[in-house]
Order: structure tokens, then C-alpha cells, then sequence
């Protein structure tokens, strides 16, 4: 904009920065000629070896920023302002200036780039060792020299540098993918390593493991890091200073600590108590109203106005400058004309304690509860449920021996009542997705069954069935993870909302389902209904199309749902209302609810709202479950404290992260699943017995729920085992 | 309200919105702007639909011509021989050596080209959708069965197969001629149509619709085709070209029967009497072969023009819905995801 504010931010962007890297100033990308701002005066430096993290929902313009630094920005869009890059010899060059060999060896070889999705970055015909020969020859290096750096990489990455350099890329699991592609953004040794989102597909834990990985590489090897997310606490433990983004535009940057404890924009703020998170009161958690702005219609004035309830009319008018507000804290700068209201009315969440966890009253409730729920016959009833997938074999597999068979679900038995909430947790590929889609009659069971209201659902339509095949189908219905594939892109939401209405009230007249329609998207908060129903679903923001999703599911009238990691396509600042959304529709409709997450915040929120059950899964196999509060607080699995220890945490005191509490980073292949518990390799308390047997899932002693786990039994022979190599010995048996 | 039990009855199904209720006659009007305004709107906001409409526009006016009867039926002796077009305007585009008018010959068989046409490409494109859909769709013991079937088709030889069958069957209907033509034309399409099911059936979408117990030809025609609808119109025009090119080509050969002159037969003639070779008859091999391109190219505009139709992102932009939603900066959001 003026060229006397980008002087200002240029003063102030050099607070608290003594040895910058890299020196943004004022940087514009733009398309449409100019008329559409998709970053918008980014100014800011980077330190050297700091690690900034940059934080902005889907749309924000924070992958642009990442570009940017590259000038990699797509076409057709237009890159203006400087980029100043600081190398170590003291020399300085104009990023934007640099001839496209210049800048083709600036890119990897100084400043280098992850990006999300592995399994995109690389080449499927190619071997990993070839990606690494390949980009050491283009940029001169010596191939041999390189990869035995490579090697080096890829062993502080937790990898077996010849497996991993001799594998194809789709021979790795999806964070070993990663992991690779970190090694090889590193192996030119650059000073610079621009991260954008690159742990965005995995689950939590293999995130925390990998910014674990990347806390030690950065002191290993000198590095500065800018980390580009939209999740808020992930990056928190992470960075030394952070900036959050907001509609192309920074909102703040500044500490990391003062971001997190003591932020002074609004937006950030409100982002921070929107976060779902294990420490916090969970009546404290707010969503943020509204979504954030398109590039074409950017409110006036301050960009956030139309969502913040502290706006005035200067607000309106006026855009704030970011800058230091505060001349005792000159490196934090904020764009807001009211920080010091924002500070007094939005008090923020974390930090407070929650309420204080008493075990044996848990425990009354919560049998208390459960007791009432299980009278009567349950909803549906898994015993011994087996899901078995065969691999597809290769003509010369086909004459030797067995074919490999996934152990997707492995003797699961899991009662749910009406009205009833369970949320399954566990990483990815841990069979929680088979096991629910099992539960709803998607996927047939190869072993043990599966009974709605005491009817196998396979064999409904039988000589002896009470219940007809019809009835069952209708009455189990999915939401799914991606609302934008989960609508056909071709129907209106008419058309699309009267579906299920077909099956239902097959008799309705026009306008009946009209008035079924209008009145449910009111009801989830799609008003007024006339200004949506024609539309397409590509005319519906992410969290709207979420929204008519789950009308569609409870137009069915269903009696449970399977929501499929529902709401970890929706932007932060609106999983909340998602999920608040469902849990009202719950006991309004009277269903039950199988919710689906990796994370382990989100399934407390559900769980504790909803009065329901949570269900660690590990390879298949249940391995605790119970109540939210008794496993964030007692967990009993050694598996449960890893999750727990994943989840990402606001609280400064406990965020410096301490090393995970496990001994391998990767979960066993599920072909050839580890003897006895299946966790003992990676179990931080394993011995010798855990090996050879294998624990039941049982009732555990004071609390409420079940844990498979040998320390759950005192007189156990467990405790006189061994460890095993790795393992520590830990504590003794409780009393 | 409802008839059946509702288990939800304590819910207020009414809503306060007044719009909800729908006169018929607004639900034709609705019919109407969606089926017909829409399409042709989109249709005709594209350079190379409106060309190729105007083309075949063409086409169908000779077609009503000759139905109607408004131009002279050809003849010998009409004319001097081997006049050149344009050199009167009464045989606008010259005559034969025999003295007959082309344009007259062109009119005439007009009718059935496009008949023929029409059933050739209405015939492969439709029993490969059907054949596409139910095996990709269905997968398992069907699918293997169908695309066996299909590829038995395909091993066959095409040319070969079509002129035996010709000769054999002696086609002189023009709609039979279509079907006999591209009588194995399906399998190669269906096998592509299959393909593109595969990875439809996989999506969310397909699978919700699944679990509220749609019945699989619901889910095909309402789920399924709408979203290979651009492919299917792509192929529709190739199998026509492919039928008008297989027609002329075998009607040159002499293969197929024939009583009055069409294009392929005019286009013998033509080359027989030394259109190649003399400047004289040249007209008379050109006249067919512009007929014949024209047809073609006008098909293919057409169908390029027309998988816009079935993109919902440029039918609501075109048709003024959009209005702020992220539609005019579909470049820069791709960008930054």
C-alpha cells in the first residue's frame, strides 16, 4: 500500500532480530492485475537458526508467503517488494533480482522447501536413492559425498538409510515418506528449510515425533526453520517466534511465549481459546463466528472487523498498521487498533487448570451413567469382530506359500448403546476406520459378528430375521472426513437433501420434503435456507458443506452415525461449532454417535460432551477404553500416555516437550504384526513376558473402563520379567 | 403432517420461511431455466459451440429442405456438363458430367447422412455407457464377465467385420446402416467408460448414497454418469465421425448398396471421371469432401463447447449465480492450497 507504512514496519521489523537471514519488506503477490491481494504487505525478518512459525487458516495466504520466499509464487500471479537473503559470509542478495540460474541454485541450495504430501514430492518410478543422485548431479555436488550425508540424515531421522535409499516410494509409510523428503530438502545443506504444512496427512503422533526430529536436526546442523501450519499448538512447542496470518495479511508476530500467553489481536486470541485442547475447561472453548475472507471481497478497514466483537467504527475504516503497540516489548508487533481491550476481554483459556480429576468420583459417574445406558439390549454389537484383507499377489506370489493378510481389525468385541458416544482413537492404519465402517454394515467382517438391536446385520432379509436389510441400512449412516468429495459435485443441495427424504418418506409430497429441508438447514445453522438450497457444493465454504453433510445423515433418521475424522477438514476456528453442531443434533435426533479422530483433543471434547466412551486402538486390537476424563488424567496403557503425550498442548510450563515416551517412531508393519502385546516394541515399559503373551482387555481396578495392559495386574509375572532391550524399568506394581 | 410413524415427531418440521412452498407452475418454470436456459446459455457463451451450432444449423436447414422438398431433385442432363460453381447462380455449386447439380446431390442425401449418423453415434455411445457403468460400477463376477464380452469385441477386426456385414446384410436403411457400422465401435469405449467408474466409485459421495440404501441405477444415473458426462459427449461425436468416415469411405469402395447418389457415392464418381487428374471435374470431388469436413468439424466444435455444460463451477458462473463465492479467482486459490 503507502510506501511510508512499509518504512514504518520496516523500523519495527527489525526489533528483536539482530542477524537476519532473510529480510522481507513489504511483499506483495497479486493476481488478476493487481487487483486481487492474495499476500498483502508481509513484512518481517528472519533471524538466524530461529525457528518461526507461521499459523493462518486454509485460504489465509500462508502457503503464498512460502512461495514467496522462493519466488516460486504460480502463475499468474505477481511477486512485488524485496526479499533480502543474508549469506553467512556477510554478502547480501535481492531474491527477486536473481537470474533464473541464480535462482535455480539459490532454491535448494540456500534456501530449501517441504511441502505437504510426500507421496506427490516424489517421482513413484524412481527409487529414493535415485531422488537423492539426481539432485546432487544437478546442483554439482559429489554424488558420493552426498549420500553418505544422506546417510547421516536419514539415521537423526530415525531411518535405515539403506531400506529407506533402496525402497520405492510407495514401499514407505506415510511418515517415513516425510521423513525422507525432510533428508532430502537437507541433503545440499542448506541454511534455510521453508516448511509448509508438511505434517498436515499424518496423525498426531508421527507429528510430534517428526518437529521432535526437526528440533534436534536444527541445533545438529545450524538451520533456520520457517514452519507453515494451521495448527496452533503443534508449532507452539516448536518455535522460537511465531506469526499468525490472517486474510493475506499478518495479524501478529512477536515470542513465542508472548503469542501464546500474552497475545495482543483479537484474532489470535479467539484462535487460541477456539483450539481444542486436553488442559483447558471445556465450557471455555469458543468458535470464532464467521469464516475468514475470499481474496476478491476483503473487508475494508481492519480485515478481521466483521468476526471480532470488540470492532468500532475506526475498525471499519481504518486498517491497523502492524506494529510494536507496546515500547516496553519492542519485538512484538500486532496489527489491531484495540490490544489493550482485546487483552482484557478475550481472557485466554490455557494455563487454567482443569478441573481438579478425582478418579474414584469419576469412576461413580461414570458407571453411574454407563449402568443406565446398558440396560436394556444395545444398538449394536461387535463380538469378536475380525477384518482380514488379503493382498493382491503377483503371478510368481501366487505359487509360494500363503498370501499376506492385513490384520485391519482383530477380534474386536464392542457393545454401543442408544444414544450412545464412543470415539475410536488411534494412529493411521491402526484398523479404526475398517472397525467403524464395520460397525455401520460398509464392510463385511470376516470373522465374528456384527448385531443391530440383536440382529446380524449380514444376515438380515434371512428366514429368521426380525429386522429387515432396509431398515438396518437406513438406520446406520457415515459422515465423512472430506466434505468437499463427500457431496457430488453435480447435484444442487436440493437435489442432494432430497435424497435421503426418498427413502424415508417415500410418499412426501414436493413441498413436504421442501419444508423437511428448509427446516433442517435452518436448524444447522444455514440460514436463510432459500439463499443455499440451489446452490452447488462448490458454492459452500468447507464448514457449510460439513454442515449439509450431516443434514443428509439426519435425514435418513438414523439411529447411529459414524462420523470419519469429521471435522479435521474444517478450519480450526470452526471445529468447535462442527462439533458442538453434532452433539446438540445427537440428543435432539437420538442417535448415537461413532466418531472417528486421531487426536486425541478432539475426541476429549466429543467424549466429555457427549458423556460418551473413548477407544485406543492400536494395530487392530482395543487396547483401553474409557471415559475422556479418566484417560487424559489416569491413563492405564502405556499406549494411551503416548497419545496423550502427542496431543498438542497450550500450557507454556509444559510445552518445552520432553522426549517421547516410546522407543520406535514407526508402528510394525500390520502384515506381520509383533508376537504377544502387540505395543511391546515400541513400549517404553515392555519386558520379556510381553513377548511371548498376549494381554486381555479387562475391567481396570478403581476406574472406570478396560486397558490390555499386564500392568494392570499386581501379582502379574510381569514384574519380575525383564525388560526388554530399551525399555526402562520403571516403577513397581501399585499397591 | 407425515403419513408414516416418524420417530423424530418432536421435531418442528415446518419452517418459517414462506418461500418453501411451490406452486407447479414455479416448479416448471424452475424445470425450465434449469434444463434448458442453463444448458443453452453456457452452450452459447462459447466461441466454438455457437460456430459449430451455426454449422450444423446448416446441415439441419438442408435437411428440411430436402424434406420439404424446396430444391430440385437431381437429375441427368439438368444442366451443361462440368459447370463450374458460382458460374451460375441457378447450380450454385456447378454440375456433374452428366449434367446433374451437385447441390442437388448434397440436399439430397443430407437426410440420410445425419441419420445415419445419429444412429451410429447414439448406438456405440450408448451401449458403451451402459456396458462402462455396470462393470465399473458393479466390479466382481459382472465386471469380469462384461469386460470378457468386450474383449472378444475388440479382438475383432473392425473393417473387415463391418464390410462382410455389409455385404451380407445389404443396409440400405440409414439408421440400420449406423448400427451395422459401428458394431463393435463400443467395447474400446466402454473399456475407457469403465476406467473412469472405478475411480468415481471410490468417492465419498458414492459411498454415503451406498449407506442410505440408493439403489445402484439411481446411484449410475444420478451419481455416477453425470460426472463422465464430458467424456461421453467427446465420444459421442468421435463415434459419429468415425460412423460419416466408415460410411463414405466403404460407399467409395463400392461396398455398400445404394439407389440415389450420396456424398461418398458423388465422391467416387468424381475421382472415376478424373477430379484428381483435371482441373475441370475438380469441383465435383471437392463439393462432397466440404460436406463432409463441414459435417465433422462442426461435431467436434460442438462437443468441445459442450463439456461446459455439465461443469457445475462454469454453469453457475455463467448463469450470474456465483456472486461472491470463490469463483472468479479459482487460479489463485489453487495456488495457495
Amino acid at each position: 500500500m503507502s510506501t511510508d507504512s512499509a518504512a514504518g514496519n520496516r523500523a519495527a521489523s527489525d526489533e528483536g532480530v539482530d542477524d537476519p537471514i532473510l529480510e522481507i519488506d513489504d511483499a506483495n503477490v497479486t493476481y488478476n492485475d493487481g487487483e486481487t491481494y492474495v499476500l498483502n504487505d508481509a513484512s518481517v525478518s528472519i533471524d538466524r537458526r530461529e525457528i518461526l512459525g507461521i499459523v493462518g487458516e486454509s485460504g489465509s495466504g500462508k502457503s503464498m508467503f512460502a512461495s514467496a520466499l522462493l519466488d516460486a509464487v504460480p502463475d499468474p500471479g505477481v511477486l512485488s517488494g524485496q526479499i533480502r537473503y543474508h549469506r553467512n559470509d556477510g554478502s547480501t542478495v535481492d531474491v527477486l533480482e536473481l537470474s533464473d540460474e541464480e535462482l535455480r541454485q539459490f532454491r535448494w541450495e540456500e534456501v530449501s522447501m517441504v511441502f505437504q504430501g510426500a507421496m506427490s514430492s516424489f517421482n513413484p518410478t524412481m527409487k529414493i536413492r535415485t531422488h537423492f543422485t539426481e539432485t546432487l548431479k544437478t546442483h554439482d555436488r559429489s554424488v558420493s559425498e552426498g549420500i553418505d550425508f544422506a546417510r547421516g540424515l536419514l539415521e537423526n531421522l530415525y531411518l535405515e538409510p539403506d531400506r529407506v535409499l533402496d525402497s520405492y516410494p510407495h514401499e514407505l509409510s506415510g511418515g517415513m515418506q516425510q521423513r525422507a523428503l525432510i533428508a532430502l530438502s537437507m541433503v545440499l545443506n542448506p541454511e534455510v528449510l521453508v516448511m509448509d504444512e508438511p505434517t498436515a496427512a499424518l496423525d498426531l503422533l508421527m507429528q510430534r515425533s517428526i518437529l521432535q526430529l526437526l528440533d534436534d536436526l536444527q541445533s545438529m546442523y545450524d538451520l533456520t526453520i520457517v514452519f507453515i501450519t494451521h495448527d496452533l499448538p503443534l508449532v507452539a512447542s516448536l518455535a522460537d517466534r511465531m506469526a499468525i496470518i490472517y486474510a493475506f495479511q499478518f495479524a501478529e508476530i512477536g515470542p513465542r511465549d508472548s503469542i501464546i500467553g500474552d497475545s495482543a489481536h483479537p484474532y489470535t486470541r479467539k484462535l487460541l481459546n477456539a483450539t481444542p485442547n486436553i488442559d483447558a475447561p471445556l465450557v471455555e472453548m469458543q468458535p470464532i463466528d464467521g469464516e475468514g475472507p475470499a481474496p476478491v471481497n476483503v473487508p475494508s478497514g481492519c480485515r478481521f472487523h466483521p468476526r471480532c466483537s470488540l470492532a468500532t467504527e475506526k475498525c471499519r475504516a481504518e486498517d491497523p498498521q502492524l506494529d510494536v503497540f507496546d515500547e516496553f516489548d519492542t519485538d512484538h508487533r500486532a496489527a489491531c487498533h484495540h490490544w489493550q481491550e482485546a487483552r482484557e476481554e478475550i481472557p485466554l483459556n490455557a494455563g487454567k487448570a482443569s478441573d481438579w480429576y478425582d478418579a474414584s468420583d469419576m469412576a461413580d459417574r461414570t458407571t453411574n451413567t454407563q449402568q443406565s445406558k446398558t440396560d436394556g439390549q444395545p444398538l449394536l454389537s461387535l463380538t469378536n469382530v475380525d477384518v482380514h484383507f488379503t493382498k493382491e499377489q503377483g503371478l510368481l506370489e501366487r505359487f509360494s506359500g500363503d498370501p499376506d493378510t492385513v490384520r485391519a481389525v482383530d477380534d474386536v468385541s464392542l457393545d454401543i448403546q442408544e444414544q450412545d458416544l464412543v470415539c475410536l482413537l488411534g494412529e493411521s492404519g491402526c484398523g479404526k476406520t475398517t472397525l467403524g465402517k464395520t460397525m455401520i454394515g460398509l464392510q463385511r467382517p470376516t470373522g465374528g459378528s456384527v448385531e443391530y438391536r440383536g440382529q446380524d446385520i449380514w444376515t438380515a432379509d434371512g428366514s429368521d430375521s426380525t429386522i429387515s436389510h432396509d431398515e438396518i441400512r437406513s438406520a446406520l449412516q457415515i459422515i465423512h472426513q472430506d466434505p468437499g468429495s463427500a457431496l457430488n459435485p453435480n447435484r444442487r443441495i436440493v437435489d442432494i437433501l432430497s435424497e435421503p427424504l426418498r427413502h424415508t418418506h417415500p410418499n412426501a409430497s414436493t413441498n413436504e420434503c421442501r419444508s423437511r429441508i428448509y427446516s433442517l438447514l435452518e436448524r444447522v445453522g444455514m440460514t436463510p435456507p432459500e439463499d443455499f438450497i440451489d446452490r452447488y457444493p462448490h458454492q459452500l465454504s468447507g464448514g457449510e458443506q460439513q454442515r449439509v453433510v450431516l443434514a443428509r445423515a439426519l435425514l435418513m433418521n438414523p439411529n447411529a452415525i459414524l462420523a470419519d475424522e469429521a471435522i479435521s477438514a474444517v478450519d480450526v476456528s470452526l471445529r468447535i461449532e462442527i462439533m458442538d453442531l453434532m452433539l446438540e443434533l445427537q440428543s435432539e435426533f437420538d442417535t448415537s454417535f461413532l466418531f472417528i479422530s486421531h487426536d486425541l483433543s478432539n475426541a476429549r471434547y466429543f467424549a466429555e460432551h457427549g458423556d460418551g466412551r473413548i477407544a485406543v486402538m492400536y494395530l487392530g486390537e482395543i487396547v483401553e477404553i474409557g471415559s475422556a476424563e479418566r484417560l487424559i488424567h489416569d491413563p492405564r496403557h502405556p499406549y494411551t500416555e503416548v497419545l496423550r503425550w502427542a496431543t498438542p498442548n497450550l500450557d507454556l510450563d509444559a510445552m518445552e516437550a520432553d522426549d517421547p515416551p516410546i522407543r520406535e517412531i514407526d508402528v510394525p508393519d500390520p502384515v506381520d504384526p509383533p508376537s504377544g502385546c502387540r505395543f511391546h516394541t515400541r513400549c517404553p515399559v515392555a519386558r520379556e513376558v510381553c513377548r511371548k503373551e498376549q494381554p486381555e482387555l479387562q475391567e481396570i481396578n478403581d476406574g472406570d473402563g478396560k486397558a490390555a495392559c499386564f500392568r494392570e495386574h499386581p501379582d502379574h509375572e510381569y514384574w519380575d520379567s525383564e525388560p526388554v532391550e530399551g525399555a526402562q524399568r520403571r516403577n513397581e506394581p501399585p499397591n | 403432517m407425515a403419513t408414516e410413524a416418524d420417530s423424530t415427531d418432536d421435531i418442528d418440521w415446518r419452517s418459517e420461511a414462506s418461500a418453501v412452498e411451490m406452486s407447479r407452475r414455479e416448479r416448471l418454470r424452475e424445470f425450465g431455466r434449469r434444463w434448458v436456459y442453463e444448458p443453452a446459455v453456457i452452450a452459447w457463451a462459447d466461441m466454438r459451440t455457437r460456430i459449430g451450432l451455426l454449422i450444423l444449423s446448416v446441415y439441419g436447414l438442408m435437411a428440411l429442405v430436402e424434406v420439404f422438398g424446396l430444391w430440385r431433385n437431381p437429375g441427368t442432363n439438368q444442366a451443361d456438363p462440368l459447370l463450374k460453381p458460382f458460374e451460375t447462380m441457378q447450380f450454385p455449386l456447378g454440375t456433374t458430367r452428366s449434367g446433374v447439380d451437385l447441390l442437388a446431390l448434397i440436399i439430397d442425401s443430407t437426410p440420410f447422412m445425419l441419420l445415419m449418423v445419429l444412429a451410429g453415434g447414439v448406438w456405440a455411445t450408448g451401449i458403451a455407457v451402459l456396458v462402462g457403468t455396470i462393470s465399473g460400477y458393479k466390479g466382481g463376477t459382472v465386471d469380469n464377465a462384461i469386460t470378457s464380452i468386450s474383449d472378444f469385441f475388440m479382438a475383432i477386426p473392425g473393417l473387415p467385420l463391418v464390410i462382410v456385414l455389409a455385404v451380407a446384410l445389404k443396409p440400405e436403411n440409414p439408421i440400420f446402416l449406423g448400427v451395422i457400422l459401428t458394431i463393435n465401435y463400443w467395447a474400446g469405449l466402454g473399456r475407457s467408460i469403465r476406467s473412469q467408474v472405478l475411480s468415481i466409485r471410490e468417492s465419498s459421495y458414492i459411498e454415503a448414497a451406498r449407506t442410505m440404501g440408493t439403489s445402484t441405477p439411481r446411484i449410475i444415473l444420478k451419481d455416477v454418469l453425470p460426472n463422465i458426462m464430458p467424456y461421453v459427449m467427446v465420444n459421442f461425436v468421435l463415434a459419429a465421425r468415425y460412423t460419416i468416415f466408415a460410411a463414405v469411405g466403404l460407399y467409395f469402395l463400392g461396398v455398400l448398396p445404394y439407389t440415389g447418389q450420396n456424398w461418398g457415392v458423388t465422391l467416387n464418381y468424381g475421382y472415376e471421371k478424373g477430379g484428381l487428374l483435371t482441373m475441370e471435374a475438380f469441383h465435383w470431388l471437392l463439393v462432397p469432401i466440404v460436406a463432409i469436413v463441414g459435417l465433422t468439424f462442426g461435431l467436434i466444435l460442438v462437443s468441445q463447447g459442450l463439456d461446459r455444460v455439465f461443469n457445475p463451477q462454469v454453469r453457475t458462473r455463467l448463469t450470474g449465480e456465483s456472486e461472491s463465492i470463490e469463483e472468479e479467482n479459482e487460479t489463485t486459490t489453487t495456488g495457495m492450497m
